[in-house]
């Protein structure tokens, strides 16, 4: 009983490590005035650049922008350091 | 031949080599509009198109937002934008721009258009100009106004008699009928009578009369010149005179 406890526990902890920890940070521009914005997502399941883009794109098309890249992704080590330069555009998609 | 008598006619006598000359030019004159619209209109195309988009300095500096990845800061990203702003500023000066070019290039057309046809009128002009110094006298118009015995060549005024008046108003409805008309045959319109009844000699004495009035006052009005109480002189410049 202990050692299946222990299992899934672990199974628990991988996969929550797994979800919690992926964020990206993107560009993205809205035309006529350009408007710019630099912002942080966090992403969920497969945690690629690609799979960010992926969510992202529609998810910033509902309020008119378009993405232009991902810049990168990184886990929570990564966060605090570009809170301020995301300002208001930090995990707010 | 019908004859209708006319108060007052004009009969304009052209070479026809003048005519021909004249068609070539007012081609070349079509020819040489339609090439002049044609490279403005071309001009016009390829400024219009090679004039900068409104949209290339934002592509610009979005290339410049996604290229450096360290300006993600709020401020930096502020700055991008009103970069951005003032070239969109730039570029509604640009439309300016191309309005005013327009309005130029047409003036340029039209200037151009009318600069080329005051050279060809000027071309023809001074051709003309030529054979007339070469022809002596050239009759633009012929006007005959039975009213007052006159005939009007060009601007010079001649009195005729009825009898002379008769003739030349027969030969130039002959002229414009463009028909050869022989001493019997201007004798036989003039007398009213059957040509074939009439003499060759009566029609011949009438031009020979016409010619005599007629060339008389015509000398005297452009070569020999009678200066009232004072005398007579050649009515013409003096340096184009030599003896040989």
């Amino acid at each position: 009983m202990k050692k299946l406890c222990s299992t899934f526990l672990i199974f628990w902890l991988s996969a929550g490590m797994a979800h919690a920890a992926c964020y990206a940070d993107y560009k993205a521009k809205r035309d006529n005035p350009l408007r710019l914005h630099y912002g942080v997502v966090e992403v969920r399941g497969d945690c690629s650049a690609r799979n960010a883009a992926d969510q992202l794109r529609s998810a910033l098309a509902r309020d008119g922008w378009q993405l232009l890249n991902v810049v990168s992704v990184f886990d929570d080590a990564g966060l605090d350091q570009r809170r301020d330069s995301a300002g208001e555009y930090f995990l707010r998609y | 031949m019908m004859l209708v008598w006319i108060k007052e006619g004009t009969a304009q006598v052209n070479t026809s080599s003048a005519t021909e000359a004249r068609e070539i030019g007012s081609r070349i004159v079509i020819a040489g509009i339609a090439a002049i619209v044609a490279i403005l209109a071309i001009t016009a195309v390829l400024l219009f198109i090679n004039l900068p988009d409104a949209n290339a300095f934002n592509a610009r500096v979005e290339r410049l937002f996604i290229e450096n990845d360290t300006l993600t800061g709020n401020a930096e990203i502020k700055l991008l934008e009103i970069l951005a702003q003032s070239g969109t500023a730039f570029s509604d000066t640009l439309v300016s721009y191309r309005f005013i070019i327009f309005v130029l290039l047409v003036f340029a057309t039209a200037l151009l258009i009318a600069a080329v046809a005051f050279l060809v009128m000027l071309i023809a002009l001074n051709r003309r100009m030529g054979r007339i110094e070469r022809q002596g006298i050239e009759v633009n118009s012929l006007t005959i106004s039975r009213d007052q015995k006159a005939v009007y060549l060009n601007d010079f005024e001649f009195k005729l008699t009825d009898a002379a008046i008769e003739t030349l108003a027969v030969l130039a409805e002959a002229r414009m009928d463009d028909e050869v008309l022989t001493g019997a045959e201007i004798e036989g319109v003039i007398s009213g009578r059957n040509a074939a009844d009439c003499d060759e000699a009566a029609g011949a004495t009438r031009i020979k009369r016409l010619r005599d009035t007629l060339g008389n006052q015509m000398m005297s009005e452009l070569l020999v010149k009678n200066i009232a109480r004072k005398g007579y002189v050649l009515a013409i410049d003096k340096d184009v005179i030599r003896m040989i």
